[in-house]
């Protein structure tokens, strides 16, 4: 339903029926599976960006968990310091980490391949450390991101027993929903087919006009906005922001889901992001199961997740999802 | 007096940066590929030599065995699973990201295989040498014999790679096999054995990386994570391309993160060193040492 043929209200319609289904179906679930939806969701709106940026302008960063610290960070200041209500919290999150992203898009547009990866590398290692240089962002101990209680009105449509993880699943879901639906018009517009341009060909690109500069800052722009939307988002799930929430493994993480999904293929994201949380499940379930030790436990999910990537790339580099689009590729490429 | 100690840290610091970042740029050279996993085979032939010194109390039976050890994983990994990626992948938007993707699933892979192995708490990989500095009248400063060890070691893999690259034959077909593989393939170099060569020769300098490093602190699994970060910081500033940049880039680094740390704080290193690579970059953005129009890869 999210193929080009279909208008931006179609799509929105299909979106529509999704959430609600969604929505409804919370109702019947527990709450580590609400938590767990609510965590599809960040990963999802976080994969999204990584799918924007790499598979469509064909930028790599191996940074995002940096620029999703910045948003989380911004938006806990914001709901702590300033007392903002939760959604302008968010709002400010992704304020700053677009305006963040852009001055990092001048940058790497300037840069290739393993020059911005090794730029962005150096951003998501060093960047959770400044967390520690000013009182205000709160050391180790982090701030705190407790957005309380679901408001009245809910409560009031969906009965008393409404718990905060529900609550954090119905926003989330429905602002990924949303964002899937911005990005796939976003996408199928004039500058998602530039950025494609762009990546397929810079020369002939620039040669029908179009800005390759222009058009790599502002898809820098526009996935760092989501990615510091997901940081928001998944600091309010943990209910708390650290410098550790944002280790260099969760730039991997998000990069694995991407990969999974199929780079591009918006898609596939959803895919991806169940995946992702997937994963420890699974193999903790399998750790038990092999006799629970320590090394075991510590390791399969790693395990697992990598053979996983390793796989995914040498025998379905379009995603797991996907068959026989490799073909169809060749064919527009040749 | 503090100024010298923190050239001296820095040294020491910058010439284990400059060996990961030798092996990432041999590798790049070679195969237009950014080793990720470097940091995991480095660790592994560390775990290697921690086993034989286990057994033999010997830390000079243990050295060259890590390193060979590299060399041959090095190699292995290249034959078995790069060669493969290489043919299968070659268009599409994943074709960018692929090898990317690829050496940090090996990174991942060879991690948790090492946790399975040997567990993830931290082992003592202890040395001979004295870990305490030299001692000059009353000032002590904070070079010590394991210091001078992992300085010369940088050194000696330096001078035979110099050698090598600009004396032999071999080196002659690896420069040409990277400069322009196509061609050098029409000049009877057979390429894909050279640039196996060029991932053996990555594995061992990444070996002795680790095996140098190492007993100034701990062995666990991820133990190497940070150097990586270092060393392709360093080889990125340095032009990925470039022996000579990769060494200095290293010891760049090494020296400014070790002013920084002493005049700074601990905390803001990495976040400066993203400032140092950003600001080289939008000077030169091939790095210092970079081919300015370098081949399209």
């Amino acid at each position: 339903m999210l193929k080009r043929r279909h208008s931006p209200l179609q799509r929105g319609g299909f979106l529509l029926v999704c959430g609600v289904v969604l929505l409804v179906a919370s109702n019947f679930v527990d709450e580590l599976r609400s938590y767990q939806g609510a965590q599809v969701a960040v990963y999802l709106v976080a994969i999204s960006s990584i799918i924007l940026l790499t598979g469509y302008s064909g930028q790599i960063s191996l940074g995002h968990g940096a620029i999703m610290a910045i948003g989380s960070y911004a938006a806990a200041l914001a709901f702590t310091l300033w007392n903002f209500s939760f959604e302008f919290a968010i709002l400010f999150g992704m304020l700053v980490g677009t305006l963040a992203g852009f001055i990092l898009g001048v940058a790497a547009a300037r840069l290739s391949g393993p020059y911005l990866a090794g730029t962005t590398l150096a951003l998501a290692v060093g960047l959770p450390s400044i967390a520690d240089q000013f009182k205000v962002l709160g050391g180790e101990q982090g701030l705190n991101f407790d957005i309380g209680d679901p408001p009245g009105w809910i409560k009031k449509f969906e009965g008393s027993d409404f718990t905060q993880y529900k609550w954090f699943f119905w926003l989330m879901a429905i602002v990924a929903l949303f964002v899937i639906w911005a990005i796939t018009n976003l996408l199928q517009s004039s500058y998602g087919r530039n950025w494609r341009a762009a990546r397929n060909n810079p020369v002939a690109a620039s040669l029908a006009g179009i800005n390759v500069v222009r058009g790599k800052v502002l898809a820098f722009t526009v996935s760092s906005a989501l990615a510091s939307l997901a940081g928001a988002l998944f600091g309010i799930l943990l209910g708390i922001v650290t410098p550790s929430a944002f280790p260099l493994a969760l730039s991997f993480t998000i990069l694995t889901g991407a990969v999974l999904a199929g780079v591009g293929n918006l898609a596939g994201s959803i895919a991806g992001a169940v995946v992702l949380v997937a994963i420890p499940e699974f193999s903790g379930a399998l750790a038990t199961h092999l006799g629970s030790s320590q090394k075991l436990t510590a390791n399969l999910p790693g395990l697992v997740t990598s053979l996983l990537l390793i796989f995914v790339v040498l025998f379905k580099p379009e995603g797991l999802l996907q068959k026989n689009r490799a073909k169809s590729i060749k064919q527009l490429n040749s | 007096m503090i100024f010298i100690d923190t050239l001296l840290l820095g040294i020491s610091s910058g010439a284990i940066y400059s060996l990961m970042a030798l092996a990432l740029v041999l590798v790049w050279r070679s195969t237009r590929v950014v080793n990720f996993a470097q940091a995991s085979q480095a660790v592994l032939s560390t775990y290697v030599g921690y086993e034989i010194t286990m057994r033999t109390h010997n830390y000079w039976v243990s050295l060259p065995v890590a390193i060979l050890f590299g060399a041959a994983l090095g190699s292995s990994i290249d034959l078995l699973f790069m060669f493969y990626l290489a043919k299968k992948v070659r268009s599409g938007p994943i074709a960018e990201i692929a090898p990317v993707i690829a050496t940090l699933g090996l990174l991942g892979l060879l991690q948790s295989i090492i946790g399975l192995i040997w567990g993830n708490s931290f082992l003592q990989y202890s040395t001979p040498l004295s870990g305490k500095g030299f001692t000059f009248g009353n000032h002590t400063v904070p070079f010590s014999p394991q210091n001078l060890l992992i300085v010369l070691a940088t050194a000696l893999v330096l001078i035979v790679f110099g050698v090598v690259f600009k004396f032999t034959n071999l080196g002659l077909a690896l420069r040409a096999a990277s400069f322009q593989p196509e061609i050098a393939q029409l000049a009877g170099i057979r390429v894909g054995r050279i640039r196996n060569i060029g991932w053996a020769f990555a594995g061992a300098a990444g070996a002795v990386a680790g095996a140098v490093i190492t007993p100034t602190s701990v062995l666990s699994p991820n133990s190497l994570d940070l150097l990586l970060v270092s060393g392709f910081i360093a080889a990125v500033m340095g032009g990925l391309d470039s022996l000579v940049g990769a060494v200095i880039g290293g010891l760049v680094l090494g020296i400014g993160f070790a002013f920084i740390l002493q005049y700074v704080g601990s905390s803001v290193t990495f976040l400066a060193g993203f400032f140092i690579l950003v600001i080289v970059l939008l000077i030169r953005p091939r790095g210092l040492f970079g081919h300015q129009l370098g081949r399209h890869a």
